[in-house]
């Protein structure tokens, strides 16, 4: 027995070795190498570099640019969390049981194949302000042209609002999968007791719908904290500074503004702080839902 | 909730309409594409395009001086997705059996490693993974785009395997065992022809984000002849902007094409893989 077991341990390692490899050197360790060098001064090109202690992350208190970005986030990011809860929560109660079901599913599911590239073109080009579609439209029903992405008070709206048609698919199925769960007998009953229709929905279907609201959420504020395509591609951050991101920023000061990787390095460390507050509760959350 | 015939068609009528709408910009992209450059910015929209040309088609995938051509940014891309799902699929099944079928020292630190890398957002490891790719000496090289981008997705594809292989009745195994193969010829005779469904979920997820990502391209190339699609597009943006929505929505249109392939001939599959995948972690 003693022998087997031995042997199985050398027959399991060999196993992961490539795997691990791959994780190890590429995910373990510039994790952990971005940390030592969030402490540095170190550039890209500069032979030497010092350590600096706290420096680069007190001197991101005082960078402006880094608050207006993660304000930015945390606005992005809450206002686009109901529309990402009710939109294919909505669509998925209409969609349920229904006729056309597996259809439908495939349409609202088809823009989250594309690339948040493509998104922003199509969307660029339907929001253009003065020869899209959208625009005619809405002067079609009588509310006057604007510049959606150009004007600080509707750029933010027209990302949180191209983000939602991408990812509402997505959001749809994992809704669908947790309706299928709920036992049809509890509606049957219900039924039987006059229940219908939005007593049901309140008493019955959203309750049991608790784990995937909460998966839902916790995804989407993940995701979001790390905004940076759609960003990049409609508005470039502007007008101003009105949507630039976190991720926008950090990209800019490693890649484009004299590579002050130190600098980057302490930014991607403070976003991460916050997105693993996010993940450990999302951890605890899916535990309890096996459990359920 | 049982619904009267008439609520029932009203609602799929709304729902059909709701559709519709839902498509429009994809069907606008295309249209668009297909239209000679006058008719483009024509109001009101014309949704039919007609007369119809395929000149802009042409124009970004062989003729254009000004960027990368989307040609060869489009077959990059199909080398990365493709060499990203070959390295992905391989490994983190490697890995994912041992996890789930064998006892060994050592197993649960590497699963909760694994699993707990799934909280690294990719924009955090992108600094040092630059350095680190910049020191192989990989900037601009398909390895440098497939390798990060295989890292990315390993630790959801040990995930999403270790699930199913701990779901196999262990019978089959044990017989094999008995008539004298070893791990190796279990493995790759009766585990992995057993999990064809839950290998090509995860062979299009791999395929998706490898196709799709942008960031880690962004910076990790700086050769237009190496750029993947994203990347080509975003600049395709630049190029044309002030002429003509005409080339960047062909663009547009020629990366969205693969996925939809894929798409409609596993859509099943896909919505499988997402709620494996959503529900179950």
């Amino acid at each position: 027995m003693r022998r087997r077991r031995r042997r199985q341990t050398g027959t399991a390692w060999l196993f992961l070795l490539p795997g691990l490899l791959l994780f190890v050197v590429f995910r373990l360790y510039p994790l952990l190498e971005g940390l030592r060098v969030s402490f540095t001064n170190a550039r890209l090109g500069r032979a030497t570099y010092q350590y600096v202690g706290l420096a680069n992350y007190t001197r991101l208190a005082d960078d402006t640019r880094f608050g207006m970005s993660l304000w930015n986030t945390a606005f992005y990011t809450v206002a686009s969390t109901l529309p990402i809860l009710a939109v294919p929560l909505g669509l998925a109660l209409a969609l349920n049981r229904g006729a056309l079901r597996n259809v439908l599913r495939g349409v609202f599911f088809f823009p989250f194949t594309l690339s948040v590239v493509t998104v922003g073109l199509a969307w660029l080009w339907l929001l253009d302000p003065v020869v899209g579609p959208f625009n005619y439209y809405l002067r079609a029903l009588g509310v006057p042209a604007r510049s959606w992405l150009a004007d600080p008070a509707t750029a933010m709206w027209a990302i949180i609002g191209t983000t939602v048609w991408w990812v509402t698919g997505y959001y749809l199925v994992v809704y669908l999968a947790g309706l299928q769960d709920i036992p049809r007998e509890l509606y049957e009953a219900a039924a039987l007791d006059g229940a219908c229709g939005w007593r049901t929905f309140w008493a019955i279907t959203l309750p049991l719908l608790r784990p995937v609201l909460l998966f839902v959420v916790v995804t989407h504020v993940i995701g979001s904290f790390q905004i940076f395509g759609q960003v990049f591609v409609l508005t470039m951050g502007g007008p101003g500074d009105a949507t630039r991101t976190v991720v926008q920023h950090l990209y800019e000061t490693a890649f484009q503004n004299f590579f002050q990787f130190g600098a980057a390095s302490a930014m991607a460390w403070v976003l991460f702080a916050i997105i693993m507050v996010f993940s450990v509760l999302q951890f605890r959350l899916l535990r309890g839902h096996t459990e359920y | 909730m049982r619904r009267s015939r008439v609520q029932t068609l009203v609602l799929t009528l709304a729902l059909g309409a709701l559709a519709v709408v839902w498509l429009a910009p994809i069907v606008w992209v295309i249209v668009t594409s297909l239209k000679v450059t006058a008719d483009i910015v024509r109001l009101p929209p014309e949704w039919i395009p007609w007369p119809m040309t395929a000149e802009h088609y042409q124009e970004v995938l062989f003729s254009s001086s000004r960027t990368a051509r989307i040609g060869r940014a489009f077959a990059n891309s199909l080398v990365i997705a493709l060499g990203t799902v070959s390295i992905v699929v391989v490994t983190a099944a490697m890995a994912a059996y041992p996890l789930a079928r064998m006892r060994f020292a050592g197993r649960d630190v590497v699963f909760t490693l694994v699993i707990g890398s799934l909280m690294i957002p990719n924009a955090v490891v992108l600094v040092p993974q630059y350095v680190l790719v910049q020191r192989l000496g990989w900037l601009s090289t398909y390895q440098g785009l497939i390798v990060p981008e295989a890292a990315m997705t390993f630790a959801f594809g040990v995930f999403l395997l270790r699930q199913f292989f701990l779901t196999m009745p262990g019978d089959l195994e044990e017989a094999a065992r008995i008539d004298g193969a070893n791990a190796w010829q279990i493995f790759t005779r009766i585990v992995l022809p057993l999990s064809q469904p839950v290998l090509a979920a995860l062979a299009i997820f791999a395929f998706r984000s490898a196709w799709n990502d942008f960031l880690w391209p962004l910076i990790a190339v700086n050769k237009p002849e190496m750029f993947p699609l994203p990347v080509a597009l975003a600049l395709l943006r630049s190029a044309y902007s002030s002429e003509s929505y005409g080339p960047i929505m062909a663009g547009a249109a020629l990366s969205a094409l693969p996925l939809l392939v894929v798409f409609i001939v596993a859509n099943q599959r896909i919505v499988e893989g997402v709620r494996v995948s959503g529900l179950k972690g």
